[in-house]
């Protein structure tokens, strides 16, 4: 049972609140933005659109906006820099400014000077890695808080990269209409579509075993309050629908303009939808036994 | 170098609350901020219900992990153990709040919030805001009393001991729940407690080593 009374707090199970009501709805944001702005920036460098990067570098400076709404004192956000031996917002931090860099540089050059192909590589190569280091490291940031065991799994990180990256794909997919590169991006879309989905029941069902709280943490998302928004914006959203439209422009070698768009909106939502339900259902384990 | 903790009965607490509003006296916490928190559950069946009062504040961690994940380092643990924010330098990103697994910390969103809404500050909430201006959007928790326990110290006095020292938590407890003192010294009375009596901290488990232990949890 949820905590009622406020000398409950912490006895019974007790949301965090910190990361999710109020101002904390803003870091669901970011966190989502950095996840498909790093998935994007990684399906766009390897099939070489320069627009595609600018979207996803332009996605990362939106999220840098999330994040200064988030922050209590947001003119201090310049000292996030100096604490990357121990805490994943500063690591974080870091890796946005770095992935930022070397992505504006790779689209300079890709843009401007294509003939200097060896240096857009290596731009595009430094920009992926870290593009993949920020879709991840919100993973490893919200894993790293032992006491809510939702939270607290190994699989989590790869879970939002995954979901950012089949969230960059849509996106892909949506400004490569009428190209010729429609087909193969479809190809790797429902690939990372299945990975994802599997990704997730094997988390859900993994975090089950961790503790009871951890299973009732899963049990409101599943049931509870949470659950119309788990199985409408995560599963439907962003699993069911676009797997569902994926497989029929498979199976018809059709690429309806609508369909696509469809696919497009309803993963991007899904993914929003996954960040959200994390955050919400973070429930933490109780100072003592009360129940 | 001593590192200060403290020992919490949990027989001899009533439950008055006298900790709680000592403490938001002593440092004029605003509204809706507890350093301090005086839980109240109960445990087994009818007929045979017990009621359990724990007293729980910041148990300023040896291995702290508001500490590790502060980005700005605005979270600090001093030599002598306590776990302190610099709101010169917390950016209110709210990881330490939701790090901690006592989830005793909050981030101080509204300096507006008054005790009587609608009926402006009181002349205690106006001195709270000279004495103790607190920074929207930073980290607020329990300090161990830090500025009583430093004055104390400059004075030749004993914190745990002497009581200008010691924690206001401590000292107002009427029925002497609280122990404060050096868990690095073998010979004080906490560290007795701790041996003797079986004293112990809330979730070993999570690894962070409190400097608050409980008797008779």
């Amino acid at each position: 049972m949820l905590q009622r009374q406020p000398f409950e707090y912490m006895v019974k199970y007790t949301q965090q609140k910190s990361w999710i009501d109020g101002r904390g709805n803003f870091i669901a944001f970011a966190f989502f933005l950095g996840g498909i702005s790093g998935g994007l920036f990684m399906a766009a460098a390897y099939f070489n659109s320069i627009l595609g990067m600018f979207i996803a570098v332009c996605i990362s400076a939106l999220m840098g906006f999330s994040y200064m709404m988030h922050l209590g004192q947001p003119t201090q956000f310049w000292r996030m820099l100096f604490k990357p031996k121990t805490s994943w917002i500063s690591r974080g931090f870091i890796f946005i400014f770095l992935y930022a860099g070397f992505a504006i540089i790779a689209i300079i050059l890709a843009q401007w000077f294509p003939s200097a192909t060896t240096a857009i590589a290596v731009f595009k190569i430094l920009g992926g890695v870290f593009a993949f280091a920020q879709s991840i490291y919100t993973g490893f940031a919200v894993s790293y808080v032992s006491a809510i065991k939702l939270w607290n799994s190994a699989i989590l990180p790869i879970l939002f990269v995954v979901c950012g990256f089949s969230g960059g794909l849509a996106i892909l997919l949506g400004i490569s209409m009428g190209g010729d590169q429609v087909a193969a991006i479809e190809n790797i879309t429902r690939i990372t579509l299945i990975a994802f989905a599997v990704i997730l029941i094997v988390y859900l069902w993994n975090t089950t075993y961790s503790s009871t709280v951890a299973k009732d943490a899963v049990a409101r998302l599943l049931g509870g309050n949470i659950a119309a928004i788990f199985w409408i914006g995560v599963v439907v959203l962003g699993v069911v629908i676009p797997l569902t439209i994926s497989i029929v422009t498979y199976f018809t070698d059709t690429s309806s303009t609508a369909l696509i768009i469809t696919a497009v909106v309803t993963e991007i939502l899904g993914g929003l939808s996954l960040r959200y339900v994390i955050l919400k259902g973070g429930i933490y384990i109780p100072l003592t036994s009360g129940e | 170098m001593a590192r200060w903790g403290m020992v919490i009965d949990l027989h001899r607490c009533i439950g008055c609350y006298s900790c709680v509003v000592a403490c938001r006296q002593e440092h004029f916490v605003p509204r809706g901020i507890y350093f301090n928190r005086v839980l109240v559950t109960e445990k087994g069946k009818f007929p045979t219900v017990e009621k359990i009062i724990i007293p729980a504040q910041c148990n300023h961690c040896k291995e702290a992990a508001c500490v590790k994940v502060c980005p700005t380092g605005a979270s600090t643990q001093r030599e002598d153990g306590l776990v302190l924010v610099d709101e010169k330098k917390c950016v209110g990103c709210g990881y330490c709040v939701v790090a901690c697994p006592y989830q005793q910390r909050t981030r101080f969103e509204d300096p507006k919030l008054e005790y009587f809404p609608g009926q402006g500050f009181t002349p205690y909430e106006l001195l709270g805001k000279q004495l103790y201006a607190y920074r929207p959007g930073t980290a607020l928790k329990c300090t161990f009393c830090v500025e009583r326990i430093d004055a104390g110290i400059k004075k030749g006095l004993k914190p745990g001991v002497d009581r200008d020292a010691t924690p206001a938590c401590a000292i107002i407890c009427p029925t002497q729940t609280r122990t404060f003192g050096d868990l690095d010294d073998p010979m004080s009375e906490i560290s007795q407690m701790i041996t003797y009596k079986k004293a112990l901290p809330l979730h070993p488990e999570f690894d962070t080593e409190p400097s608050i232990y409980y008797l008779r949890m």
